[in-house]
């Protein structure tokens, strides 16, 4: 209990009050978004509860994705009614309220683990909602389900703490950056709209954050056995998190390498010990999870159907996907279409449509959004803040130096990221007919959108960076705020 | 001095913007039965009525709302009436001929008060073929009846308040509705305990920003 103790107080005490802010803001945020109304939360609330009662991963087989209980809850929500028809409300009345209540009386909360879009996911997250789960001191599911969105909240707020760690190890001469990071993270609607529902990407969010975090103070004070532990325990609660964390696998192993390879002139056999036990430590879990879907939770494959799942490259009218089309796809996403492209795969550039609107706002099920004129003024604000965070990266050249090494690593484990997203989303695009991207997929990046605040807000120059640091936390506040707002008239009004 | 103005300024604006904006006033919604408009889903010849059962009818309503066709013109004289399971009549109201297709609001008197369960009736007083938008929907008990008889579909209704109301007047309303179809301890208590938990995360936020950036 000491050693808890100690490393909280080790904590600056900024950093401990972004977390608590974060932590609140977003349990706030699970309050306002109604029951199962965060992205998927119907299928990551279903895993967890068939988790939580059997202390198995679902099967995936055939039978009913959730079970009675949540089935009745959505049914006398209306819930199927409300996702996708934003002038449509759940339960509003009394007397709706009331049928509510009667239909969940008796209902069994043991469903039959059949396939849905998480359950070819890792259980770690699903394990640990399972906590909040029978901690509850209800076990009404809507009661269940608001103890089980405090985790996420926690989760998130952590987060949040890691980014500012993370800039701290960074920036260790600007204080005042380390917590204008956290904040703008902390307040970032989306992040919050993730935060507020029972969802798995809460975890990936954290681990991936963490990682960044490890590797670098691995990189600035040397790779100890300590943080070789640490390096190889995140890595396993990333990848047992959501398979998305596979992406940056490689990133993070030629992290490890150099971390090494620095680490060799004080001990070879130190360093390659290091090195073993990272990687052991990693493994091990995620090995003894694969045997796990193999023999006692008859999951099919290694890892359930997961990697397959998001890696088959079939058509359903015959023939495949080629690797160009994947590359062309990949590119597409991201960057402007060249000439020698000749499948248009979008019909709005999605650096602005998806990864910039949607950062600014797309929540629900993807059903609703502020008014226009606000995404056309939040372009008008990111380009300049781009071009500050561009002047402020060039100011800090000459501390940016030495990193170079280690951040071409993390881009590595960012192009790993961004390959992911496109390898999957073109196969799910062409498969489903529909789009598959969502801004929220690059949020394992979250770190760097706390580095690109600060950056920007440093490209002002020294003198008026902390003001204009204050400044882009308050608007972060006013986004969140509002955003807050137009849930509260999409789902209440 | 610059950050604390700056923190002072943008806060100050913050809370302006948001006071603004919930002053904004507009015809608010009272409920819905829950059925997206996806096509038309009822048929209707002068003098039929539509029945639609399992209905809930909020307690501050004073119209309703339901998509029109009638392939050009004018929308007939209609009617509604909400009956309750005994046949008391609840809500009545009448909305002459001569509004456009589309989105129609038909007045609705609900003298009774409080939200109730029972039947929505829709009548048509003219006009050759009017249609109503909706869902499909099994023919039986719970779908649309049209005449007395059981059609493949239920129509979308949109209920509306009274006038145009700010949302600092609905703030009563959205703190009932903010409390239901959710944890059973949540009550209309809670928007106003999350909106002063926010408070509180503002005020340590700037205390935080004070403090940490001067």
């Amino acid at each position: 209990m000491k050693k808890p103790l100690a490393a909280w107080r080790r904590i600056p005490r900024a950093g401990r009050a972004c977390l608590l802010i974060a932590f609140v803001n977003a349990a706030v945020w699970g309050v306002v978004v109604p029951p199962f109304q965060a992205p998927d939360e119907i299928a990551h609330f279903g895993y967890a509860q068939y988790l939580a009662q059997t202390g198995k991963a679902p099967s995936q087989g055939p039978g009913a994705q959730y079970s009675p209980q949540e089935q009745a809850a959505l049914e006398n929500m209306y819930f199927f009614e409300v996702i996708g028809h934003p002038g449509e409300r759940g339960v509003l009345t009394r007397t709706e309220d009331s049928a509510l209540r009667a239909a969940l009386v008796g209902k069994n909360p043991l469903g039959e683990g059949g396939v849905s879009s998480v359950t070819n996911q890792p259980p770690l997250y699903y394990a640990l909602e399972a906590i909040p789960y029978w901690l509850s001191p209800s076990h009404e599911i809507l009661n269940r389900l608001v103890f089980m969105r405090l985790l996420s909240a926690l989760l998130s707020a952590c987060t949040v703490l890691v980014v500012f760690m993370f800039l701290r190890e960074l920036l260790p001469g600007s204080p005042w950056a380390w917590t204008v990071g956290a904040l703008v993270v902390a307040f970032q609607p989306m992040v919050d709209f993730i935060a507020a529902g029972v969802q798995g990407d809460n975890l990936l969010y954290l681990a991936s954050a963490l990682t960044f975090l490890l590797l670098l103070r691995a990189y600035r004070r040397g790779l100890t056995m300590r943080r070789a532990v640490a390096i190889g325990a995140v890595v396993a609660v990333g990848t047992l998190a959501k398979l998305t964390f596979i992406a940056l696998l490689p990133g993070i192993a030629l992290a490890l390498l150099l971390l090494a390879w620095r680490a060799m002139p004080a001990g070879r056999a130190q360093a390659l010990r290091a090195l073993g036990t990272a990687v052991a430590i990693a493994a091990v879990p995620v090995l003894i999870y694969g045997l796990l879907n193999l023999t006692l939770w008859h999951r099919g494959t290694i890892t359930a159907g997961g990697v397959a799942g998001a890696t088959n490259s079939s058509l359903p009218g015959g023939g495949s996907i080629s690797p160009r089309e994947t590359l062309d796809y990949t590119w597409e996403l991201y960057l402007p279409r060249l000439w020698f492209m000749h499948h248009a795969y979008f019909t709005s550039y999605p650096l602005i449509a998806i990864w910039l609107n949607e950062s600014v706002g797309h929540f629900g099920w993807l059903d609703y959004n502020f008014p226009a004129w606000v995404y056309q003024d939040a372009h008008k604000i990111f380009y300049v803040l781009a071009v500050l965070a561009l002047i402020g990266v060039v100011r800090a050249r000459a501390k940016v130096r030495p990193l170079l090494p280690i951040f071409a690593c993390f881009a590595v484990m960012a192009v790993g990221l961004l390959g992911a997203i496109g390898y999957a989303g073109i196969r799910y695009q062409l498969n489903n007919g529909t789009q598959f991207v969502q801004a929220r997929y690059l949020f394992p990046l979250l770190v760097f959108y706390g580095l690109l605040m600060v950056m920007a807000a440093r490209g002002v120059g020294r003198r008026w960076a902390p003001a204009l640091g204050g400044a882009l936390v308050v608007l972060a506040m006013v986004h969140g705020l509002f955003a807050e707002t137009l849930t509260i008239s999409r789902y209440y009004g | 001095m610059g950050v604390r103005l700056v923190l002072v300024v943008a806060l100050a604006l913050g809370a302006g913007a948001l006071a603004l904006d919930m002053s904004g006033s507009a015809q608010r919604l009272a409920g819905t039965d829950h059925t997206a408009p996806i096509s038309f889903v009822a048929t209707l010849h002068a003098g039929q009525e539509l029945c639609q059962p399992g209905m809930v009818l909020p307690g501050e309503v004073q119209s309703v709302q339901v998509l029109v066709g009638t392939y050009g013109p004018p929308v007939p004289e209609l009617t509604d009436r909400f009956v309750e399971a005994g046949g008391r009549v609840l809500a009545a109201g009448r909305l002459p001929a001569g509004a456009k297709q589309g989105n129609v609001t038909i007045p609705i008197s609900h003298v009774h008060g409080g939200s109730a369960s029972g039947t929505l009736c829709i009548a048509v007083k003219g006009g050759k073929t009017t249609v109503l938008g909706g869902n499909a929907f099994t023919a039986g008990p719970a779908s649309e009846q049209v005449a007395g008889v059981p059609r493949p579909g239920r129509i979308t209704v949109v209920y509306l308040r009274p006038g145009r109301e700010s949302w600092w007047r609905l703030l009563p309303t959205l703190s009932e509705r903010f409390g239901l179809g959710k944890a059973t301890f949540f009550g209309d208590w809670t928007l106003a305990a999350a909106a002063l938990a926010l408070l509180g995360v503002w005020i340590a936020t700037a205390r935080l920003l004070w403090r940490e950036l001067s």
